[in-house]
Parts: C-alpha cells; sequence; structure tokens
C-alpha cells in the first residue's frame, strides 16, 4: 500500500464531490438558463406545475433504482402502471367496489407483476432486460384486454383527489413522492436491506458468500419496483380523471434515464434515490422549459436526445477524474 | 477422458450437447406442429411464404442487434434510424432519383447514424443503452422536424421491387433477407473481424490487452446495425408505398426478443447466426397463428409476452 499524500486525497475529494455534484449542477444550469430565457419559468405556479406533472417518473425511478442497484433493469413500468390504474379505476366504475379497496387492489397487481419479474429473474434466471420485457408486453395485453381498449372513468372525487388535490398548499402527487423518496432513502441508507441491495449490486456472489440473502433480496427490490409503478399508475389515473388503456407507453425509457442521469449505474451497486430524483428533474424542467420557449414538439426530442448523451458524458469525464 | 467414460454416460453427455445445439428448433417444430392441427391455413405454400415475408424486416434488423448484443451491448435505436433514414430516400426518390442511389442513400444515412452511436459508446465510453436510447429520441426528432410529422407517399415502382418484387417465386424482402443471414454467418464465423467481435464480447479487457482495436470493432457493429435498420427500412417503405416519420417504433424490442429467443447471451460472446434466424421465425409464426387462429389483438402482446418467457425458461432449463 502506498501512502497517499495530503494533495492526492484532497484533489480526490475534490473529484469525488464534483461527480456526485454533476448532477446538480446540470439541473442548476438548466434552471438558471430557463429563469433568463423565460419570465415564467420562475413563477410558483409553474415550480409547482414541474413537480406535479413529474410525480409518475420519479416513483417509478425511485422504484427503478432499486433494481438497477441490484444489476437489474425493469422494462415493465410502465404497462404496469396503466394496468394498475385501469384495474383500479375498473373496480370502482363496473363493479362499485369502495374507493380504497379498488386502489388497494391496483397496487397489490403492481406489487404482484414486479414479484413475478423477480421470480424470473431470481429462479427462472431470465436476464432482467428479457423477462421485464415480456411482463411489459403481458401487462398493456391484459390492460387492453381488462379496458377493452377504451379509457375508464367516472371514479369520484375520492378517487381523483390523488391526482389534483392539495393538502396545506401542496399538491397530493407531490406530496406522496416526497413520502416514498424518503422512504426509500432511509431503507437503502438506514437499513439492512438497503446495505444487502449495494452488497448484491457490487458483486453477487460476494454477498453471497457473506450470507446475504441474495434472491429474497432481489425479489422484494422486483416486488418494490413494481408496486411503486403501480402507485405512479394511480397517480396518473387519478390526474387525467379515466384510465386510459395507452397510459404511460415508453415511461419506461423515461425512469431509466432519469436514474442514469442521476448516477445509477446500469450494472449495480452504485447509485442513490436522491440522485434518480434529480435526474426525473432534469428531464422535467427540460420539457417544461423548452414548452415556455415555445419549442415545437418534434425538435423538443432532437434535444432531449442530445441532453441526455451530453449530460451522461459529462458524468462519465468527472468519473474519470475520480478514478484518476 | 472421453476413452474412459462410461457408455451410459456418454449417451447421456451426447443427449445434453443434442437438447443444447437443437432444442430450440425442437420448440420450432413443436410449434409449427401446433399450429399445424390447429389451423389447416397453417400448412400452406401461400402462408409459409407469408411468415417469411412479414419476418424478413425484424430478421434482417436482429442480424445487426445480435452483433451489437454479441458485444454486450444493446441498439434502441434502430427503429428512429430506420424512419429518418427512410424519409431522406423517400424524398429523394420522390423528387426523381434514380432508386439504386436512394437505396445507397438510405443505407449510408443508417450507416453512418449508427457509426455516431458507435463512437458514443466506444470513444466517449457512454453506456450502450443511454448512447443508442439518446440516438433513438434525436433520430425519431429528426425524423419528425424533416417530415413535418406527415408521411412521405408514392415512390414509384422502380424503388418498390425492393418490398414488392419476386425472384422467381420468391419475394424480394425474403431473398434480401436470407443474402443478410448468409453475410453475417460468414462475417461472424470466417473473417477475422467475426472473430474478434465474439472476443471482445468474450473478455473486452482481454482482447483489448490482445492488441485487438476494440474501439473500432465496437463502431462498427453499431455502423453495421444502423445499415441493417436502414435497409429494412427500405423493405417497408416499398411494401407500405410510403414512409412514416412514426415507422419502426417498437421494433427494438421485437429484435431483441428475437435474438434473445435465439440465445444470443447478454452477458456478450455468446450466440449464433442460425440461433438468431431461428428465434426471428419462432416470433414470425408466433404471431401469423395468433392471427391464423383469429385471437383478438388485444391478447397478442399477452401471448407473446408469455411464450416468449415461456420458450427462454425452457430453454435454460433443458441447458
Amino acid at each position: 500500500m502506498t501512502t497517499v499524500t495530503g494533495v492526492q486525497a484532497r484533489r480526490a475529494i475534490f473529484a469525488s464531490w464534483l461527480r456526485r455534484g454533476t448532477v446538480f449542477i446540470i439541473l442548476l444550469t438548466l434552471v438558471v438558463f430557463f429563469s433568463l430565457a423565460s419570465d415564467r419559468f420562475l413563477q410558483s405556479r409553474n415550480l409547482v406545475n414541474i413537480l406535479v406533472q413529474n410525480a409518475p417518473v420519479i416513483i417509478m425511478a425511485v422504484g427503478m433504482t432499486m433494481a438497477m442497484l441490484v444489476g437489474g433493469i425493469d422494462l415493465s413500468v410502465g404497462s404496469v402502471a396503466a394496468l394498475a390504474g385501469a384495474i383500479s379505476a375498473g373496480l370502482i366504475v363496473r363493479d362499485g367496489l369502495p374507493v380504497y379497496t379498488s386502489m388497494a387492489i391496483g397496487l397489490v397487481v403492481g406489487l404482484a407483476i414486479g414479484l413475478l419479474n423477480g421470480v424470473l429473474v431470481v429462479y427462472g434466471k431470465l436476464p432482467p432486460f428479457v423477462a421485464t420485457l415480456a411482463t411489459m408486453g403481458i401487462a398493456r395485453g391484459l390492460t387492453l384486454v381488462y379496458t377493452e381498449g377504451r379509457p375508464i372513468s367516472g371514479m369520484g372525487d375520492a378517487y381523483t383527489f390523488w391526482g389534483s388535490g392539495v393538502v396545506a398548499e401542496v399538491p397530493v402527487p407531490v406530496i406522496v413522492w416526497l413520502v416514498i423518496v424518503a422512504l426509500a432513502y432511509l431503507l437503502l441508507t438506514q437499513t439492512r436491506f438497503g446495505l444487502h441491495v449495494y452488497a448484491i449490486g457490487g458483486g453477487e456472489e460476494t454477498a453471497r458468500l457473506a450470507g446475504v440473502a441474495v434472491n429474497r433480496v432481489k425479489l422484494l427490490t422486483y416486488g418494490i419496483s413494481g408496486l411503486l409503478a403501480g402507485l405512479a399508475g394511480l397517480l396518473l389515473t387519478a390526474r387525467l380523471w379515466s384510465a386510459q388503456p395507452q397510459v404511460a407507453v415508453g415511461f419506461e425509457l423515461n425512469a431509466i434515464a432519469a436514474a442514469v442521469l442521476g448516477g445509477v449505474s446500469l450494472f449495480g451497486g452504485v447509485g442513490s434515490v436522491l440522485g434518480a430524483v434529480v435526474g426525473a428533474l432534469i428531464v422535467g424542467v427540460l420539457g417544461n422549459g423548452m414548452n415556455l420557449l415555445r419549442v415545437a414538439s418534434y425538435p423538443q426530442q432532437v434535444i432531449q436526445g442530445i441532453v441526455l448523451v451530453l449530460a451522461v458524458a459529462v458524468d462519465m469525464y468527472t468519473k474519470r477524474l475520480e478514478n484518476r | 477422458m472421453t476413452a474412459t467414460t462410461m457408455p451410459g454416460t456418454r449417451r447421456r453427455m451426447d443427449w445434453r450437447l443434442f437438447s443444447q445445439r437443437y432444442g430450440l428448433f425442437v420448440v420450432f417444430l413443436l410449434l409449427c406442429l401446433a399450429l399445424t392441427l390447429a389451423s389447416d391455413r397453417f400448412l400452406t405454400v401461400d402462408n409459409l411464404l407469408n411468415i417469411l415475408r412479414q419476418s424478413a424486416i425484424n430478421g434482417i434488423i436482429s442480424v445487426g442487434m445480435m452483433m451489437v448484443i454479441l458485444t454486450r451491448g444493446i441498439d434502441l435505436s434502430v427503429g428512429s434510424i430506420l424512419a429518418l433514414a427512410t424519409l431522406i430516400t423517400a424524398s429523394m426518390v420522390q423528387g426523381g432519383a434514380e432508386p439504386a442511389l436512394g437505396l445507397l442513400v438510405c443505407l449510408v444515412v443508417g450507416g453512418a447514424l449508427g457509426l455516431i452511436t458507435g463512437l458514443l459508446v466506444s470513444v466517449v465510453r457512454i453506456p450502450p443503452f443511454i448512447a443508442t436510447l439518446g440516438m433513438m429520441t434525436f433520430a425519431r426528432g429528426l425524423a419528425l422536424v424533416y417530415s413535418g410529422g406527415q408521411p412521405i407517399t408514392g415512390l414509384g415502382d422502380g424503388f418498390r421491387q425492393i418490398g414488392t418484387g419476386f425472384i422467381g417465386p420468391i419475394p424480394m424482402p425474403v431473398v434480401v433477407a436470407a443474402v443478410v443471414f448468409v453475410g453475417g454467418y460468414l462475417l461472424l464465423n470466417h473473417t477475422t473481424l467475426g472473430r474478434h467481435i465474439f472476443a471482445l464480447g468474450d473478455n473486452e479487457r482481454a482482447a483489448y490487452v490482445s492488441g485487438l482495436s476494440t474501439r473500432r470493432i465496437t463502431a462498427f457493429v453499431y455502423m453495421l446495425s444502423g445499415v441493417l435498420s436502414a435497409l429494412a427500412g427500405a423493405i417497408l417503405v416499398a411494401r407500405l408505398n410510403s414512409a412514416q416519420p412514426t415507422a419502426g417504433m417498437g421494433f427494438e424490442f421485437d429484435a431483441i426478443a428475437a435474438v434473445v429467443v435465439g440465445g444470443t447471451s447478454f452477458d456478450g460472446g455468446e450466440g449464433t447466426v442460425p440461433g438468431t434466424l431461428l428465434g426471428v421465425l419462432i416470433i414470425g409464426v408466433l404471431n401469423n397463428g395468433l392471427n391464423l387462429l383469429n385471437v383478438p389483438s388485444f391478447y397478442q402482446g399477452v401471448v407473446q409476452g408469455a411464450v416468449i418467457a415461456l420458450a427462454l425458461l425452457l430453454h435454460r432449463l433443458i441447458r
């Protein structure tokens, strides 16, 4: 072991802070840019709007972070959100079940598909990408079958409250994602389960030899991802006042992009929930800002693609600085 | 070792080898057998040619996707590249350009876009998932901007040959796909570059230290994937007589499913072209069967997902 000089240590610490801070700096840059470019950006109504609109993707990104931390991925989140929303709405509208029972069943459906993903990955030994690609098709198909391809609406105020309600001037979706993020943060940083999640991501075999119940932990992370996707689906359905069979198509890619922007590694073991939230906000702020600047929707996609690649490239560069 | 093994063990070893090599083929035959019994329209020449023609597009894309996955990568951008390349070609051909020139431009645009993702992956070292996701959004956006969201319709009979023509009784798309599969097979198994792709996927570090130009190989496979996506796109627009800015959405997932069902590993370095062909055909036969049996389209996603998962589980079980 060579001794580390003070300068080297300081440089390493600086690089490490720079790396962790990159994602915040990118978000801040975007915020400053749009504040200067549009006088409507910094209005509180617009800022609140960003936080409300991105609630589903933020919640999905939290679940995605868990799956990615154990070295997996979850492509089914968009379809699961649609299915959970459709079933909860259908149970109320068609079967007259109480609102909260229906919502709970929607969440259970999300959890069940998440656990199915876990079983396919852990016991079926399927690559996570393929297992969740299959359930993505299955869940979307089930949604179409259940809704017969038509939207379901008329769930009532108690349901739509979760999408457009306000408590003490804070929109309900924002409260929900704040609570979820806080819980997930505590789960990952303060519990043995969280420690095991990082251990598995760092090296599955090592974790197993160290006595971590690898299978159970991985199963649970996929279950949590499914559960949170279901929750995101309920919020979406509540905000749209109806369950749409084609809702949340492609949201899995947004959630993955958010997590990766936030520094979550696609190879497991590295990343945090807070990073994923900031990543989701970067995507959200970018979209909002371009709307305010009246950028047409087609060029927006071009810019989004460039920003995604640029942001990750900057992140890779600072990571290399840190490792130097 | 083999000289001292008991006859009984030897036979079991052979059985395992057999199921490893041909297990997927057996799955395919069982699927065909089941559909032959279920529908008397399945086993007709017309229908079988139809399956091949419909599978040609996914097949061509899958060959490129497979090479990318062999290097431990993934290519989400195939559908968007297809859309952008074909739109540019369609407007050229409509403007009176020679069909052959149009096709060439299509392939060059596809290759250039693929090369960009390849360089992002190999030089900037952005994870393939993100680099190709970025290209997917970027190229789709450009396709929409370029076309103003409107399809470009009417390409003329010359260009349409690649989608609607025949060589003898064989539809042109099937001929093109066959050439791509044979070419892919020869490239992977009979060229130095092919062996290098396997070596890179098996262990990038080792390949690098052994003096392979890993950057160039990586850039190449993404470029090839772009070219093949554009080629598949040319067939698609020739058949439809129309280039659409939203064409090819979700094609990446079809191709990935075919490649993985065909036994290519996400861990890189493991996979065969015949396997990929089987994967493409299994998915093609499945879609065809669901239509012949009049399964409502809503159920098709459910059945497809379930069959893909089951086929893979079976594959694992056999191994």
